[in-house]
């Protein structure tokens, strides 16, 4: 995946870089609650596990009971008791 | 996000189940065409649980077959869904909607009205001659016209110094100010007599304008003249002035009362029978409770009025009816007992209605005994001033 080249106009205005790019955004609220907004695909879904795919990597979330609540084409809210998460980077070298 | 699924609980939604191989491919399909799904639980290996809106619904089961998955629909949510459930019930709806419409029109109309004064004034039959200038409970709103309302009840009464009318919702709130009942007052320039006002003996006369016309110890009724308002002069004849002096007198206030020997006290036992009933407009129900099992009780009704909001007041009121048991128990006084209770009963009397208490100068107590009880009269002698201005009439 090729990083966007951000351009010096963006980054004067502070625009915050999920809205511009692909990055995307994880916001855990709690234990029982994530937020990854600019995924890309679901891999796998089980009740315990969960494999996110986005534009610069692989998001896994371990627990149980996990649920996809609302799912918009860039928006995804996890709940349920997550245990770990772990990110798998995809190397552009 | 929680606004557009209350937009997909309006458009309708429904609770499916997607069995196959290949969920997630399916999940990534879904999101791909920007197809809203939520609340997805997986069950089983190959079984998964989700929320999807009425309108996306045809394209789902074309990307399931794409992808070979089963497709179940589990519940049904949504308003269309209920609408189509109520449409059946056609009874219901129809209450639902008669309901609604008398609450509508009964908004139209006055059904409280509501007095408020300052600090605890009175007023007698206020309630009375607002319903006979216009004012009364169940008449249309828009036929009230409030100025006009307040010019007639002023004109009838003259204790009122400011009112107002407000509608609030059902509720007519009538805000008053009383005036003070303002003595007749005769002019400086004009000619009057000073009459009595009471009866009683004269202690003291003094005219200072006019011409006395009873002694020191004359009996004067009322509406006696007690200055006239003339002057005699040797040269210059009768000639009328404006009275004025001062008179006192011994007024006497005599007050008589019969307290037999044999009297049957009432007192609360605190028993109570509460029942309630149902008042529309006038028509009122019981709501039946039988008959009291008290022998002798006292029926205190409360009524209540129901309002929706602070001031929506609907034409229903919630009547309770409150029985009181009563014991009666028969008393038996000697005459000394009987006699003192007379006079304290009088005595409390006459002490509300003098106000000056340095004035009186005697009290006189009289007891007859009679066969069935004493009768018992209170005399206080007070000195007074008793004259008032009278315009002289020609």
């Amino acid at each position: 995946m090729k990083k966007k080249k951000i351009s010096k106009i963006e980054k004067m205005l502070e625009i915050p870089e999920e809205v511009y790019s692909n990055t995307p955004k994880i916001i855990i609220t709690g234990f029982d609650q994530m937020i990854i907004e600019n995924f890309k695909s679901i891999l796998e879904y089980e009740e315990f596990y969960i494999r996110i795919s986005t534009y610069i990597g692989i998001i896994n979330i371990n627990g149980y009971n996990l649920n996809l609540e609302t799912m918009t084409n860039d928006d995804l809210k996890v709940t349920g008791k997550i245990d770990s998460f772990d990110i798998e980077r995809i190397s552009d070298e | 996000m929680f606004v557009k699924i209350l937009l997909k609980y309006i458009l309708g939604y429904v609770r499916i189940s997607v069995e196959g191989y290949y969920i997630e491919r399916f999940i990534n399909i879904c999101t791909n065409n920007k197809i809203m799904i939520w609340n997805i639980k997986k069950e089983k290996n190959a079984k998964i649980y989700l929320n999807i809106g009425t309108n996306d619904f045809r394209e789902i089961i074309s990307i399931a077959k794409k992808v070979k998955c089963k497709v179940k629909i589990i519940k049904k949510k949504g308003l269309p869904f209920l609408l189509h459930r109520y449409k059946k019930r056609k009874i219901f709806l129809g209450f639902l909607l008669i309901i609604v419409i008398l609450i509508g029109i009964s908004s139209n109309f006055v059904w409280n009205i509501e007095i408020q004064t300052e600090g605890n004034q009175e007023f007698e039959n206020i309630y009375q001659d607002l319903e006979n200038s216009g004012l009364k409970t169940g008449k249309l709103k828009s036929a009230i016209d409030t100025k006009e309302i307040v010019n007639k009840v002023r004109l009838k009464r003259d204790d009122i110094a400011w009112m107002g009318i407000e509608l609030k919702g059902t509720n007519a709130v009538v805000k008053l100010v009383k005036a003070d009942k303002k003595p007749e007052i005769v002019d400086e320039n004009e000619y009057c007599n000073i009459v009595s006002e009471k009866a009683g003996v004269i202690t003291k006369i003094n005219a200072q304008n006019g011409t006395a016309a009873v002694k020191v110890g004359d009996t004067v009724n009322v509406g006696t003249v007690l200055i006239n308002g003339w002057m005699e002069g040797k040269y210059t004849g009768i000639r009328y002035v404006h009275a004025q002096g001062e008179i006192e007198a011994k007024v006497w206030y005599t007050k008589q009362t019969k307290i037999p020997y044999n009297i049957t006290e009432r007192s609360d036992t605190g028993n109570e029978e509460v029942s309630y009933g149902i008042k529309f407009n006038n028509f009122k129900i019981n709501l039946p409770k039988g008959v009291s099992k008290f022998k002798i009780y006292d029926t205190i009704e409360e009524e209540k009025k129901i309002k929706l909001f602070s001031d929506f007041y609907l034409p229903i009121s919630v009547i309770k009816i409150t029985n009181k048991e009563v014991k009666e128990e028969q008393k038996t006084y000697n005459i000394e007992e009987a006699t003192n209770l007379g006079i304290q009963q009088l005595e409390e009397e006459l002490d509300k209605e003098i106000e000056d208490k340095s004035k009186i100068v005697n009290k006189n107590i009289n007891t007859y005994e009679k066969e069935d009880g004493v009768e018992v009269y209170v005399t206080y002698e007070v000195t007074q001033q008793i004259g008032t201005n009278e315009k002289i009439v020609y």
